[in-house]
């Protein structure tokens, strides 16, 4: 496979992951805000600070009133801004035209749906009312793309490639989120005296990666800090795990790079080692200093990604 | 008679912002023909870099140097011992009958056969209003009219460095009437081609130690069909013919064939190179 | 004779007798090659037809196959205008237009080996000297090379229209990247989901199976010492507007569908950079023009090509489909020798006619088309696309006065043809929701390989959608339809 094709259908993979991330993001802070059990959680400006600090964009004055329908617009249908939802879409859209000779005739068709859904969104409609209808299709149809991805590509490096790039971009995401989510919970603490280890933001943390159900139905109780953290990062089996996408890593890493033992710094070098260590972490060393650990990890999921650039990817 | 040189050629280029990675192509190995035998020769370069050996469009020897590395200056060096031996230009029987020469050219097998280097190109495209400024004596051999030609644009056209580039039309350099050797060479390209005399662009080094014009750099020359005697070459800038002291290395049908350097460059910003060619020789 | 049958679809179908009508006899009857399918089709409303043809568009839409149009405020992606009725080609009439596109095809590849070469063809007056000394397509680089299986022309498009007297002439051939082919392969597929049920009723040649031809001709031209070659397609990008086709044709035969930066020439091989380090590459169906292939030894500013490239395939390392300078060989001027070039190559008379051509550059033929402007299609000879043609019954007498004193400043640039009246075909016309005439051509689609030809039994019906208009390109707003050839009764 040619090394630029493999670059473009890396991104496509992670840019149709970011867009669900960011959806949801919207959808389920947005939603579980109206009737969230505190004051400031259920603020609208709160709402508002976290998403731009969940895009990467916080707005450092936490007084400073945001319009609701121009942080909306930003995120979700503004063409201009490099983090909306419209750019990821049209990005993996345009990493897929890259790699349109290697794709199945379905998933091109169902992206490219997908693409036109987004740009015909009216924006209007969008920041008045449609936010519901707007992130729930953008989750469904990257529900669709997932099936197309596994359903009706050969499972060979094509597949590969893309499954690496929606994991590492899984991973990412999921540390952003637990980022977000924790800087949510710290202010609610110190707001509303809303208890750090059982705060209102762990459910929310837990929804924002589909992961609520799966988690209640594990631990049999609400969520506090620990099984929240133990959950999303720790557990093999939940599949939005931090662990489980760089188990998913370093099986896909094996199907690009046989070699059994892989050489110093290699990117399955670098994944497996990272892997490892998450693997004998407990989540009490985590909840110690939770920023340390989100740093470490973010650029440690840096520095695979680039390795792997210079590895595959290079043309 | 034998003569030995010794050629070298250097080009330094310098870039404005960083290259990453570069493609070049140098048509300077000097041609493997009758009078010309190549002993040896090397190219180095202060970069790291493949090479091997290539072809030009019109199957000459070239040289591929490519590099990945990163860099803002990249200078090559390259020398040539050559073998010449040396021959006249004047020994052939001209025919005692200059117009059976015309119709020689004139039939539709020789136009056929050399069309490529009767064609017009960009650089030897005669503007209209200067298509009279030397027409053929039908009274002489071609041969004869050529001398005329090249003496006479070496004597239109005055040699000046600096004053012309490679891509400055026709025109002006007939207009302004001073250039470099490719001027020259041009103009009585596009001069004989009007003549429907077959003629190629000649790239190659001249020994200027008989006080020649040149200047240091790649010489150009011109070579015309004439019947009887096939390719001879004309060089206007010194008004001779080429015999022993060019040392041809490839011709085409204008520069643009025989641009000793070309490359392709993975940069931005724009770049400044600079030949300096020398020849020394010794008599066998 | 049968009576017109009662068809909801035709019912208000305007019919001029001068026209020659494919589906239609004059006076109204339905040919019986069509009456299945005016049968078939009669089973709908007009509004059932408009909701399938609105399907099949937007299955084209949702498929990507579009093309960009620019204006000044946004980029919008359009498919090409596409109607389900299906144009059917007889089985006699088909072994004209195919083994005629083959000796075109074979004869054009003589030619270019031989001007490339001894041009015998000049030098025994055939064709003059001017046509190569003028052609702007001419590549002196060529001079003297052997492309690998002495093929120089792989892919050729001929373009076949069928005039009121009921035969085929060919409008043009072009042979450098002939595009279309995935239009006619898209159209079927769309013809078959809308539709299916009629393709039960006729006996038709598949066209799937241009790509698996393809790709067969390109292994057959592989680089002397090669045995499995590896082929790939190479695109200009995705920002191309056949880059669809590109990628289908990339598919379809299973190739990588590379880009000049994906390429790399050393020590005179070319190799693809590929996540597993440098592949060579032996045959490359090239989709960019001469032009741009390589920066050493064409345009230097190209970005689109691979340095050293040329100097591989002087070497013989790498075959290039179709070969460098093909498009001397299409220049419009070379269209109207080619009854004699075939003739002169083949020792055969051409199969499919040609239209006569009037060339301004002999000085009694220019005064007959300085005279007859308007009843003449004055055409450029080096534009592709539909640019710059003029047809002398559409003119206005200042028009007329233009266009002469155009021809008269540059005789040479122009040739000029008789109005020829390409048949017509029911086409569906949006704007006004009913079925009405419109001039059709076919662009055939032939493959020549080292000892092997294949046409594809099928090509791109093209259809001028504006009524009168005999300009057929897409670029000039046409659209197209599926064509059907039928196989023999048995």
């Amino acid at each position: 496979m040619l090394a630029r094709v493999a670059n473009n259908l890396f991104w496509m993979g992670r840019y149709i992951e970011r867009s669900e991330h960011i959806a949801r993001y919207l959808n389920v802070n947005y939603f579980s805000s109206l009737d969230a059990p505190n004051g400031l959680s259920q603020s609208r400006q709160f709402v508002l600070h976290s998403f731009l600090f969940m895009i990467g964009e916080p707005e450092n004055d936490p007084e400073k009133v945001l319009d609701e329908e121009s942080v909306l617009f930003n995120i979700g249908l503004d063409p201009d801004t490099y983090y909306s939802i419209i750019n990821n879409v049209k990005a993996a859209r345009e990493n897929a035209n890259g790699a349109r000779d290697l794709i199945s005739t379905e998933l091109y068709e169902a992206i490219n749906k997908f693409y036109h859904f987004v740009l015909n969104y009216s924006p209007d409609y969008f920041v008045k009312q449609g936010l519901y209808d707007y992130t729930m299709n953008v989750m469904e149809r990257t529900a669709i793309l997932r099936g197309k991805i596994r359903g009706t590509l050969l499972h060979d490096e094509v597949y590969s490639i893309i499954m690496l790039g929606v994991n590492m971009e899984r991973a990412t995401q999921i540390i952003r989120i637990i980022n977000s989510k924790y800087h949510d919970a710290i202010l609610a603490q110190d707001n509303y005296s809303d208890k750090m280890s059982t705060s209102f933001e762990w459910s929310t943390l837990l929804k924002c990666a589909e992961s609520y159900d799966m988690m209640r139905r594990f631990y049999r109780k609400t969520p506090d800090i620990i099984c929240t953290l133990e959950f999303l990062v720790l557990n093999d089996n939940c599949p939005r795990s931090v662990m489980n996408s760089l188990n998913q890593v370093s099986k896909h890493l094996h199907t690009l790079d046989l070699d059994k033992n892989p050489k110093k710094n290699s990117t399955a070098f670098l994944a497996g080692k990272l892997r490892s260590e998450i693997e004998f972490m407990n989540v009490e060393d985590i909840e110690k200093d939770v920023k340390q650990f989100i740093q470490r990890i973010l650029e440690q999921l840096y520095q695979i990604s680039k390795r792997m650039e210079e590895e595959f990817f290079k043309y | 008679m034998y003569t030995e040189y010794a050629i070298t050629y250097c080009a330094q280029n310098e870039y404005e912002s960083l290259v990453k990675g570069a493609f070049w192509q140098f048509s300077i190995v000097p041609e493997e023909n009758g009078t010309q035998e190549l002993l040896e020769w090397k190219i180095t370069s202060n970069l790291p870099c493949t090479q091997n050996e290539s072809v030009n469009g019109l199957g000459f020897r070239t040289v591929h140097a490519q590099t990945k590395e990163k860099f803002t200056q990249a200078n090559f060096k390259a020398s040539f011992l050559v073998l010449k031996k040396s021959s006249n230009p004047f020994d052939f029987i001209p025919n005692p009958n200059p117009k059976m020469d015309y119709d020689a050219v004139e039939s539709l097998t020789f136009k056929t056969e050399h069309e490529t280097y009767l064609r017009k190109t960009r650089y030897t495209h005669l503007p209209n209003d200067f298509n009279t400024i030397f027409s053929f004596d039908r009274k002489k051999s071609i041969f004869e009219n050529l001398l005329d030609l090249n003496h006479w644009v070496f004597v239109h056209l005055f040699f000046k460095v600096g004053v012309t580039q490679v891509d400055t039309p026709l025109r002006e350099i007939i207009e302004k009437r001073h250039g470099v050797c490719q001027d020259f060479t041009h103009l009585f390209l596009a001069i004989a081609r009007e003549n429907h005399i077959a003629v190629r662009y000649v790239s190659g080094y001249l020994h200027q130690g008989n006080g020649y014009f040149g200047d240091s750099q790649m010489h150009a020359w011109a070579e015309a069909y004439v019947p009887r005697a096939g390719w001879i070459g004309f060089d206007p800038t010194n008004d001779i013919l080429v015999a022993d002291n060019h040392i041809k290395v490839c011709h085409g049908l204008d520069y643009s064939d025989c641009s000793p350097l070309k490359g392709v460059i993975y940069s931005e910003g724009g770049n400044t190179t600079s030949h300096s060619i020398e020849v020394k020789a010794s008599q066998q | 004779m049968k009576a017109k049958p009662k068809n909801s679809l035709f019912s208000s179908y305007p019919q001029k007798p001068e026209l020659f009508d494919e589906v239609f006899e004059e006076g109204g009857n339905i040919k019986p090659i069509y009456e299945k399918l005016l049968y078939l089709y009669g089973e709908h409303s007009i509004k059932d037809y408009v909701n399938l043809n609105n399907k099949a568009k937007s299955s084209f839409f949702n498929q990507g196959i579009t093309f960009q149009v620019y204006d000044e405020e946004k980029t919008q992606e359009k498919i090409f205008p596409f109607d389900l009725f299906p144009r059917i080609i007889d089985p006699r009439e088909w072994d004209i237009i195919e083994s005629g596109a083959i000796q075109r095809s074979r004869a054009l590849n003589l030619f270019l080996q031989d001007i490339y070469h001894d041009k015998k063809i000049i030098k025994d007056k055939i064709v003059p000297l001017e046509l190569l000394a003028s052609s702007a397509n001419y590549l002196h680089q060529m001079m003297d090379v052997d492309p690998p299986g002495g093929i120089y022309n792989h892919i050729s498009g001929t373009d076949v229209i069928k005039h009121a007297d009921g035969n085929y002439y060919v409008l043009e051939d072009n042979i450098r990247c002939p595009s279309g082919v995935s239009y006619v392969i898209c159209n079927r597929t769309a013809l078959k989901r809308a539709l299916f049920g009629v393709f039960n009723h006729y006996n038709t040649y598949t066209v799937t199976d241009y790509a698996e031809n393809l790709l067969q001709i390109l292994e057959s031209v592989k680089p002397h010492g090669v045995d499995n070659p590896n082929c790939v397609v190479i695109t200009p990008g995705m920002f191309n507007s056949a880059y669809y086709e590109h990628s289908y044709l990339a598919k379809a035969m299973g190739v990588e569908l590379v880009e000049g930066r994906d390429l790399f020439v050393e020590n005179n091989f070319v190799y693809m950079k590929t996540i597993n380090g440098p592949e060579k590459v032996d045959v490359i169906y090239r989709r960019i023009d001469d032009a741009f292939l390589d920066p050493l030894e064409f345009r230097p500013d190209s970005t689109l090509g691979v340095p050293g490239l040329f100097a591989a395939y002087r070497k013989g390392n790498v075959c290039l489909a179709n070969a460098p300078g093909t498009g001397v060989a299409d220049d419009k001027a070379v269209y109207t020798y080619m009854p004699e070039i075939i003739k002169y190559y083949l020792d055969e008379n051409p199969i499919l006619n040609n239209v006569h051509t009037y060339h301004c550059s002999r000085p009694d033929e220019l005064k007959y088309v300085l005279e007859h402007v308007d009843e003449l299609v004055v055409k450029p000879v080096d534009e592709a696309g539909g640019y710059g043609i003029s047809i002398g019954n559409k003119l206005s007498k200042s028009e007329i006065k233009q266009v002469q004193e155009q021809i008269k400043k540059e005789p040479r640039k122009y040739v000029a043809q008789p109005i020829l009246s390409l048949s017509v075909h029911p086409t569906y016309i949006d704007e006004k929701e009913s079925f009405e005439q419109r001039h059709i051509d076919l662009r055939t689609f032939t493959l020549l390989g080292k000892d092997s030809e294949f046409v594809l039994r099928g090509g791109l019906t093209r259809v001028a959608l504006q009524e009168g208009n005999l300009v057929v390109n897409s670029s000039q707003g046409g659209g197209s339809r599926d064509t059907w050839v039928l196989k023999k009764d048995d």
